[in-house]
């Protein structure tokens, strides 16, 4: 019986391509959150206007 | 953490393609073509073992509304999904050389699919909920329902395709296996394991985030 | 006031709606008329073709009839903010899911008669000998479409997607009880001997019986908010 080499390479092609386009895709959107977050937290550290209360630096919980 | 088990994944890919291509012998009756069963077959193990984390979650979701809970369940049902995708795609193509078709209705290429369904409709419904604590809630019902109904989906389906019918499809590669190729199997189990743990681990994660990024 | 006659209650107010507008029952049996047509034009002067798809195209007509007839039974609700009654009621509420699912249950079983007696009608099949183990296989296919559909129909009726969500959702989890209810139907109808319908019963109970029991369990979680 002739090996079909094409078959396999197909098959663990298709594999990879979509575990990689999965982890990409992971990756992406850890990026676009944490850039959102760390675009938050400058925002917030600007001088502010209003007399809302500020928690002290230290405090805060430390960024992962 | 998680970048350790990123890394023990990447390691346990490398070590599973080895012993599939390297160490594996070329199969008798099919020829090289039977090495697509070290990706097609642990893929449905491990996509059908995410579903029972999925399960697991989803109730324990429903018993504690730890929001914890609801992302591991909500991970594990989509990495679960992706891995059952992997194993009927990788199927097809394998059963175009060896049976000469794409697809054909036996019992379990079958069961797979509407499994599939049930899981695609629970992706669906996560992204149709806007309120996050009513789809959490909506999807831990239906991540039960889907989980419970597998068996039942089974049983139908083989006894659909066994009663009155012999098999008549002598399926290669079902026959008594060779040592080396379960171990072949179990190191690549192994290895997309570790892969789906991974991903469900990044998932949360994401997930977590988006929740804060909401909040 | 008991469970019971609050379940009772949320039935026997389905029913009177049901029997005072005819909307769901009339959809329902027209829609299966059209099925019966449409097979009748594709595979009339066939008959052996046809009486071997009979069984999958009585089914089809049921489960259709029922996803248009339950997709809507939490629509009545939403008017005259009936919903927020519903939410607020006092007690379990999985005495709702009891009375709607019966509800259900009494409008699809009825238009499943009908159906069916115009199928054996035009059809001209022979129901005689295994009339009771077809009612059987009937009533206990309609409960667990109506047990999946009634719960499902409750999570899908607070979602934007409702019409496009709710058979997404319900077709696949229903594929065990339609595969199963058209089998026996078959052997049913071929005269095949009951041993080989006893396998699609117990698979019929076994479902039923996990639909419902997840139902009694998880309305109170879909009904929260």
């Amino acid at each position: 019986m002739p090996d079909n080499w094409g078959f396999v390479l197909a098959a663990y092609g298709l594999a990879a391509f979509v575990f990689l386009g999965y982890w990409r895709w992971l990756i992406r959107k850890e990026h676009d959150l944490r850039a959102l977050r760390s675009d938050r937290a400058m925002r917030s550290h600007s001088p502010s206007r209003t007399a809302h209360p500020r928690p002290e630096p230290g405090s805060r919980a430390p960024l992962p | 953490m998680v970048k350790v088990l990123g890394w023990l994944a990447a390691l346990g890919v490398a070590a599973g393609l080895i012993v599939g291509f390297g160490v594996a012998p070329r199969e008798v009756t099919q020829g090289n073509v039977q090495r697509i069963m070290y990706l097609h077959v642990p893929a449905v193990w491990v996509a059908y073992l995410s579903f029972i984390v999925g399960f697991v979650a989803s109730v324990a979701y429903l018993a504690r509304r730890r929001e914890g809970a609801d992302r591991l369940a909500h991970a594990a049902c989509e990495v679960g999904t992706v891995f059952l995708g992997v194993n009927i795609a990788t199927g097809a193509i394998w059963g175009k050389p060896t049976w000469g078709t794409w697809w054909t209705w036996d019992a379990r290429l079958t069961s797979v699919a509407v499994v599939f369904v049930m899981f695609l409709a629970y992706l669906l419904l996560r992204q149709a909920v806007e309120d996050r604590e009513r789809g959490a809630r909506y999807a831990a019902v239906l991540g039960i329902v889907a989980a419970l109904n597998i068996p039942l989906v089974h049983f139908s389906v083989y006894w659909w395709r066994t009663l009155h019918q012999p098999p008549s499809l002598i399926k290669p590669g079902s026959s008594a296996m060779s040592p080396v190729i379960l171990v072949a199997l179990l190191v690549n189990f192994a290895a997309l394991a570790l892969l789906g743990a991974y991903f469900v681990a990044r998932r949360t994660r994401v997930l977590a985030a988006e929740a804060e990024a909401l909040a | 006031m008991s469970y019971a006659r609050r379940a009772l209650i949320v039935a026997w107010k389905d029913l009177v709606v049901e029997r005072r507008s005819k909307e769901t029952l009339n959809a329902l049996l027209f829609f299966s008329l059209a099925l019966l047509f449409v097979f009748q034009f594709t595979l009339g002067p066939d008959r052996e073709r046809l009486a071997a798809v009979l069984p999958g195209v009585l089914w089809l007509g049921f489960i259709l009839s029922g996803v248009l007839g339950l997709g809507r039974t939490f629509l009545v609700e939403r008017e005259n903010d009936c919903w927020e009654a519903l939410l607020l009621a006092p007690g379990d509420k999985s005495a709702v899911y009891v009375g709607k699912l019966a509800a259900s249950l009494a409008v699809m079983l009825v238009v499943e008669a009908i159906v069916l007696a115009l199928f054996t009608l035009f059809f001209n099949v022979d129901l005689g000998p295994v009339l009771p183990g077809l009612a059987l296989v009937i009533v206990l296919g309609t409960l667990g479409i109506a047990a999946v559909g009634a719960l499902f129909a409750a999570m899908t009726a607070q979602v934007r997607a409702r019409e496009l969500l709710f058979p997404v959702l319900l077709l696949p989890v229903l594929v065990p009880v339609l595969l199963a209810a058209v089998k026996a139907t078959e052997a049913l109808l071929l005269r095949e001997d009951l041993a080989s319908v006893a396998h699609w019963w117990q698979l019929l109970v076994a479902a039923d019986i996990v639909y419902v029991v997840i139902g009694l369990l998880t309305f109170d979680v879909i009904l929260e908010g």
